[in-house]
């Protein structure tokens, strides 16, 4: 994803002299042939993440359409006052760009995983919050909004799936209706997981990539059955349920540090967001 | 000690009478600022019958909470009159206690929370070097901002760049020095690659002087200053006053005391 997200901006960069590149010391290497092509228009900044998005703010308010991008805790968590006030209340737009969605960097333990970033993000007024789980779902999304104005946040990951689904900014997918009483819905590359899990079983299945804004008619159009939201960060579900009179149930994260490292496929079995895992609760929900 | 200039003395009337009509308002940081802002507005290309001139410079408060004396010195120099001081902080006021860049004619970035603006206006800086434009950034920061490690961040950044087209002017008026003070301010910027000036940040011909002063690097103006400026009993009860409005009594002495300044 990281290499579309370098591919994409590349290619925009070639029609847009606006766009600009701040790294937060993550990506440099991938970015080479950018600051090869366009030295003046990219920046490796250093590991300053509150600095980084306040000048980000600050490259907006003068006309230019910025990417910054880092590692996610430290541009989300650790720089939230900054998106907020500087990007968001100011309204000098950009595009946050962070890696290491979740549990990807599971080995580098629980500093470096990050699973709040959506659910906060999407509590700011004037931010569009997005979780792409693919390349292209990515390419589509950042050449349809990266230049509109507002905060954009697009979080990368290092294990997208690889199922072909429909893009659109703020349009959920309706990836299967077989007019089941149980709707699945999820976000994101833990898709992958939840497709397989699901392939056969008798639900529906609906697919979002923006967490915000979220698509209310697609969820309200599922309000006769009972929701099933399956998601590997919070975010999804407290959108889901801004829409009024729904039954759903949320099966995610526990309430603890994941202390353990290992690779992401660990501990999503060890949360129960592996096929079988998910398979198991889909099926309790479905003789329930 | 420079005698205090009119128009610096006028500004202060406004702020105080701004804080006794409003009942609110930081009056020792907005004195403390007030030549300092003076010199910049003198300074700088500016137009404030069209605050949005494509080719003004730019002023960014960083310590947003000096939002009243920034209001005074804005209406001193024409953004708007001075009789709107009065609404300061009321309800469906453009003049918060903090600027709101969408509300105040001259504001460009809304400031409050401590150690952003200084961060924005390296942004803009970066901006305009790469539009090829002559045009400059100004920013004042507190030195109890200074404790932000954003600003230190942002120093880097804009030294490790030399920005020269970026000035930061340091209220260096002590406030801190009930928590962590911010001692040998000249050598601290200048370590981290500043050009750095020190001057009497109540003498605005020192501090025009100062800006005009051409930089290779991120110029960095360390302004001696007395939070309270022109008023002793503001001075020497600067923590009491931090944040407070004079009653009918305490305004007329402060007058009296403003007037003898």
């Amino acid at each position: 994803m990281r290499k579309q997200f370098r591919d994409t901006v590349m290619d925009l960069a070639g029609q847009d002299d606006k766009v600009v590149v701040i790294l937060g010391d993550i990506s440099h290497f991938l970015f080479n042939p950018f600051q090869d092509k366009y030295p003046t228009r990219f920046y490796n900044m250093g590991i300053c993440e509150n600095a980084l998005i306040s000048i980000t703010a600050g490259l907006s308010s003068q006309g230019f359409f910025p990417f910054v991008h880092t590692i996610t805790p430290f541009i989300t968590e650790r720089s939230l006052e900054q998106i907020k006030l500087d990007m968001c209340y100011n309204q000098f737009g950009g595009n946050i760009v962070s890696t290491g969605a979740s549990f990807d960097y599971a080995w580098d333990g629980a500093t470096h995983h990050c699973y709040t970033d959506l659910a906060i993000l999407r509590l700011i007024p004037h931010i569009e919050v997005l979780q792409p789980g693919s390349r292209k779902e990515l390419d589509t999304l950042i050449r349809s909004q990266y230049r509109n104005g507002r905060t954009t946040y697009f979080r990368l990951s290092e294990n997208p799936h690889n199922i072909d689904v429909p893009v659109q900014f703020g349009k959920a997918s309706i990836l299967k209706d077989a007019g089941a009483k149980l709707t699945v819905m999820t976000a994101g590359p833990i898709l992958g997981n939840v497709f397989e899990a699901c392939k056969d079983l008798p639900v529906n299945l609906v697919y979002f990539n923006t967490i915000k804004p979220i698509d209310k008619e697609v969820i309200a159009r599922y309000r006769h059955t009972k929701i099933l939201v399956i998601q590997d960060a919070h975010g999804l579900h407290e959108a889901i349920c801004e829409v009024p009179e729904l039954s759903v149930t949320c099966h995610g994260l526990p309430d603890q540090f994941c202390v353990w490292y290992g690779k992401l496929d660990d501990i999503r079995k060890m949360v129960g967001l592996d096929p079988a895992g998910i398979r198991k609760l889909v099926q309790s929900k479905l003789s329930a | 000690m420079a005698a205090m200039a009119p128009s610096c003395r006028e500004i202060r009337r406004s702020i105080l009478k701004a804080s006794r009509a409003s009942g609110n308002g930081h009056i020792p940081t907005s004195f403390s600022v007030v030549e300092m802002l003076c010199a910049v507005y003198e300074t700088m290309k500016h137009d404030p019958a069209n605050p949005k001139w494509p080719e003004r410079d730019m002023f960014i408060l960083s310590k947003g909470h000096s939002a009243l004396g920034f209001y005074a010195v804005l209406a001193h120099y024409g953004y708007f009159k001075t009789e709107e001081l009065n609404t300061f902080g009321a309800f469906q006021s453009r003049l918060g206690c903090h600027p709101d860049r969408f509300k105040v004619p001259g504001a460009e970035a809304s400031t409050g929370s401590l150690g952003h603006g200084i961060a924005m206006a390296v942004g803009v800086a970066l901006a305009f070097r790469m539009q090829n434009s002559p045009r400059r950034v100004f920013t004042l920061i507190g030195d109890g901002e200074s404790n932000e490690g954003s600003v230190w961040e942002s120093l880097m950044v804009a030294t490790h760049l030399q920005l020269s087209n970026l000035t930061i002017l340091l209220d260096y008026n002590r406030s801190q020095v009930r928590s962590l003070p911010i001692p040998n301010p000249a050598e601290r910027f200048a370590s981290f690659g500043c050009d750095t000036v020190e001057v009497n940040g109540h003498d605005l011909e020192a501090l025009k002087k100062a800006l005009a002063k051409t930089s290779v690097a991120p110029k960095a103006i360390i302004a001696h200053t007395v939070k309270g400026c022109g008023c002793p009993t503001l001075t020497a009860n600067m923590f009491e006053w931090h944040r407070k409005s004079p009653n009918p009594e305490q305004f007329e002495l402060l007058m009296k005391e403003l007037e003898a300044a």
